[in-house]
């Protein structure tokens, strides 16, 4: 009796004693993704937990720390400069994130064809995100300075003259943003180009034999398949343009915030206030806020969009 | 007895997981229980020698800089138990960027290393300022002029030993006079002859005249003399602002017209408006606002640019006056030994021993082109001070030299918003005067630190 219990069942497939299969591969892919998720949390989610604690602290930068509460919270609300940076962020953001998805997909368009041609185009739109972002701001500075900068030389054949592309508030923000479109559009290029080699030929070809001109294959096969890709470039340039290495680097080489902090976006400001001025729990406060909002609107833009899934209902 | 492999596979699955798994433990285990070992190692292999941070040595562009500073620290180590070690922070990190800042946040900032007046007071009001007085002996405080150990010091102690004093000046291209049909029988002597002179300079490739245009300490250290010369001053002597005054005003202004006319550009080139090298001598403009450094730096980079010096035009109801930076050797009150630290401050630029005294004179003539901070070092020097433009200097613009003033970086932000907005963003001088000086006073009125000058 007890031997026929033993007898192994033959209508189950024969596994290993232990974890089952399925299990064994949850453990594999959990320790494959273990070191870098302990990277994430030490050198992202610890200094983003260590923040928060700095943000009700006044710091002076030299080990002194008085517990202030909410206080540099409160004092954001109070800082014209605050508002200042907040609304240029949002402007660099606005100006910078429709025209890198408009350019980025436009250019995808332009060479998605594979041919020799094309190759060579992809890497011209793409070498420019290989650049040192401290390279291509130094650049374009020279590019646009006033007078004898190339840029100046050529815009009078367009009948434009006399324009401080990085000395007149009303230009230096317009300039920023062409500058970071040119070094980033390269990169959202390749993105769409993934997208669009996604997308089965089969459809084209069937819309053609019923007659559909390129402008119809455009807005009813290519963008609704773009959706997952549109959705990825929307949130990712979002999040550059708002926090991104190019949102610093170019602004903080090319103008340090201003003239009169026209260009001084939130996080050139916060380096200023932590690096210039020593107001390192403040600084910590804005960057919490600027987190939390990132975080509120890549949420909200997620539920609006069901996260760039296509939906079959 | 070798491992059982997974045919075709150089290692099985079951394989990978448990070295997986044993890398990701040691990663981990490294994590949580090496650091501190490794940082402590860290900083026992740092060693004794005390950390003299600056951006002139032993990395540094002018091969004079780096000798003097190599030199000073070999004669101090051949004569001293306690060694220092030269650690060299390229200038953009130093003064504008993060590594000073953020090493003293660590509790890691060095022994010794260099501040300007602008950044005296964030650094004093941090407790990280050594008292240097003990050290200094009562022959060598009084061979400190007054206006310039003033801004370094606190209730009567000295925290920091100035190096060199660095008067602002104009500097002007002899190429764009003569080909203006000028001499330096022009050379203007009044804020409207230097705007008539500077348009009659401006050329379609080059501007008249040229100011700092980037926010920043430096562009409030250049502006500071525009607002004297109208006797104006940005704090009272009860605390209160005083920024709002005619004389603010009409600085703000006459920076704002000489862009407005054309005569000034709105950007400047190089490292900014500190450098004569990029700007005058490269051409992009004829007259350039730059301290005495500007000697050495034409000359080590621009030997054949022929060019002028005056002292800076005043206002047809003012008086002249510039102002003079320039470095300090400090010591961090919290470092290894703040007491050795500060002995070696004094022993380097503070003591009446000859080579103190010649240490600092050849800074001044030889490394670098400055006015000296001491008396006997401008004796020391002897004729260096009174040829060529070193010589108009010391004779001409010098004598009118008022010390950097030091302020908190809350009232150089509003300072610095001020200007901009006038000079750049075509703001009204007098609304923008009013504004800063109602900000100027919120922030007097809570501010508890040393007393700003």
């Amino acid at each position: 009796m007890r031997r026929h219990q033993n007898k192994p069942d033959q209508s189950q497939p024969i596994r290993p004693k232990g974890l089952s299969a399925k299990h064994r591969e949850w453990v594999a892919g959990y320790l494959f993704v273990l070191p870098d998720a302990i990277g994430l949390l030490i050198f992202l989610g610890l200094p983003m937990a260590l923040s928060l604690v700095l943000a009700v602290f006044e710091v002076n930068g030299f080990g002194g720390y008085r517990f202030v509460g909410f206080a540099n919270f409160l004092r954001m609300g109070k800082d014209p400069l605050f508002w200042q940076a907040a609304r240029v962020t949002a402007l660099y953001a606005v100006l910078l994130v429709p025209l890198l998805y408009v350019c980025g997909l436009g250019l995808a368009l332009l060479v998605q064809k594979t041919n020799r041609f094309n190759a060579v185009m992809r890497a011209m739109f793409f070498a420019p995100h290989m650049v040192s972002l401290v390279v291509v701001a130094v650049v374009w500075q020279f590019m646009v300075v006033d007078k004898i900068g190339v840029i100046n030389k050529l815009t009078p054949l367009l009948g434009i003259s006399g324009v401080s592309f990085l000395g007149d508030p009303q230009f230096a923000l317009v300039t920023v943003v062409f500058v970071s479109l040119w070094f980033l559009m390269g990169f959202y290029m390749l993105i769409f180009l993934g997208g669009l080699q996604d997308i089965p030929k089969e459809y084209y070809e069937a819309a053609k034999i019923d007659g559909a001109t390129a402008y119809h294959c455009f807005w009813h096969i290519t963008l609704p398949l773009l959706k997952p890709t549109s959705f990825f470039v929307l949130m990712v340039s979002m999040v550059a343009a708002v926090a991104g290495a190019q949102a610093f680097d170019i602004i903080y080489v090319m103008t340090k915030g201003g003239p009169a902090n026209s260009t001084s976006v939130l996080i050139v400001y916060i380096y200023q206030q932590a690096f210039s001025f020593g107001a390192f729990g403040y600084a910590a406060a804005m960057s919490s806020v600027l987190v939390v909002v990132l975080m509120l609107v890549t949420a909200i833009f997620f539920v609006m969009t069901k996260g760039g899934r296509f939906n079959y209902d | 007895m070798t491992d059982i492999k997974t045919p075709g596979n150089g290692i099985s699955r079951r394989q990978l997981i448990r070295k997986g798994a044993l890398f990701a433990g040691a990663g981990l285990a490294a994590g949580l229980t090496g650091f501190p070992y490794i940082n402590r190692m860290a900083v026992r292999a740092q060693g004794t020698p005390l950390k003299f941070w600056q951006f002139y040595a032993p990395g540094g562009q002018v091969q004079s800089q780096v000798d003097w500073f190599t030199q000073m620290i070999s004669a101090w180590n051949d004569s001293h138990e306690q060694k220092v070690e030269l650690e060299y922070v390229p200038n953009a990190e130093y003064i504008n960027g993060p590594k000073l800042a953020t090493s003293f946040a660590s509790n890691e900032g060095p022994d010794i290393f260099l501040i300007s007046p602008g950044d005296f007071l964030r650094y004093y009001n941090g407790g990280v300022l050594q008292d240097l007085t003990p050290h200094i002996d009562d022959a060598t405080k009084a061979d400190f002029p007054e206006s310039v150990i003033a801004n370094r010091m606190v209730d009567g102690k000295i925290y920091g030993i100035p190096m060199e004093v660095e008067p602002m000046a104009m500097y002007y291209s002899v190429k764009a006079f003569e080909e203006a049909g000028l001499n330096e029988n022009d050379v203007p002597k009044t804020w409207d002859e230097l705007l008539e002179v500077a348009k009659k300079l401006t050329t379609p490739n080059r501007y008249g005249v040229l100011f700092e245009t980037t926010p920043g300490y430096y562009q409030n250290f250049t502006w500071y003399p525009f607002l004297w010369q109208g006797g104006g001053e940005f704090q009272t002597k009860d605390g209160k602002s005083a920024f709002d005054s005619p004389a603010t005003v009409q600085a703000l202004k006459f920076w704002q017209d000489a862009v407005n006319s054309g005569a000034a550009p709105r950007q400047v080139l190089g490292n900014g408006a500190n450098d004569a090298v990029a700007n005058l001598a490269a051409g992009y403009c004829a007259i350039q606002n730059v301290g005495i450094w500007g000697i050495s730096q034409l000359a080590g980079n621009a030997k054949d640019f022929q060019y002028g010096v005056f002292k800076l035009p005043t206002p047809a109801n003012g008086k002249y006056v510039t102002v003079g930076g320039g470095w300090a050797f400090v010591a961090n009150a919290k470092g290894k030994s703040p007491d050795a630290a500060a002995q070696f401050c004094a022993w380097a630029l503070a003591s009446m021993d000859k080579g103190s005294v010649q240490r600092v004179a050849d800074w001044c003539t030889k490394a670098k082109s400055d006015m000296p901070p001491r008396n006997s070092a401008l004796q020391a020097g002897g004729d260096a001070f009174k040829q060529g433009n070193i010589g108009t200097f010391a004779k001409d613009i010098h004598p009118g030299t008022r010390a950097e003033p030091r302020v908190p970086p809350e009232v150089y932000k509003i300072i610095s918003d001020a200007i901009q907005q006038t000079q750049l963003g075509g703001a009204d001088p007098q609304q923008t005067a009013t504004a800063a000086s109602q900000q100027l006073d919120a922030f007097l009125a809570s501010y508890s630190g040393a007393p700003i000058l």
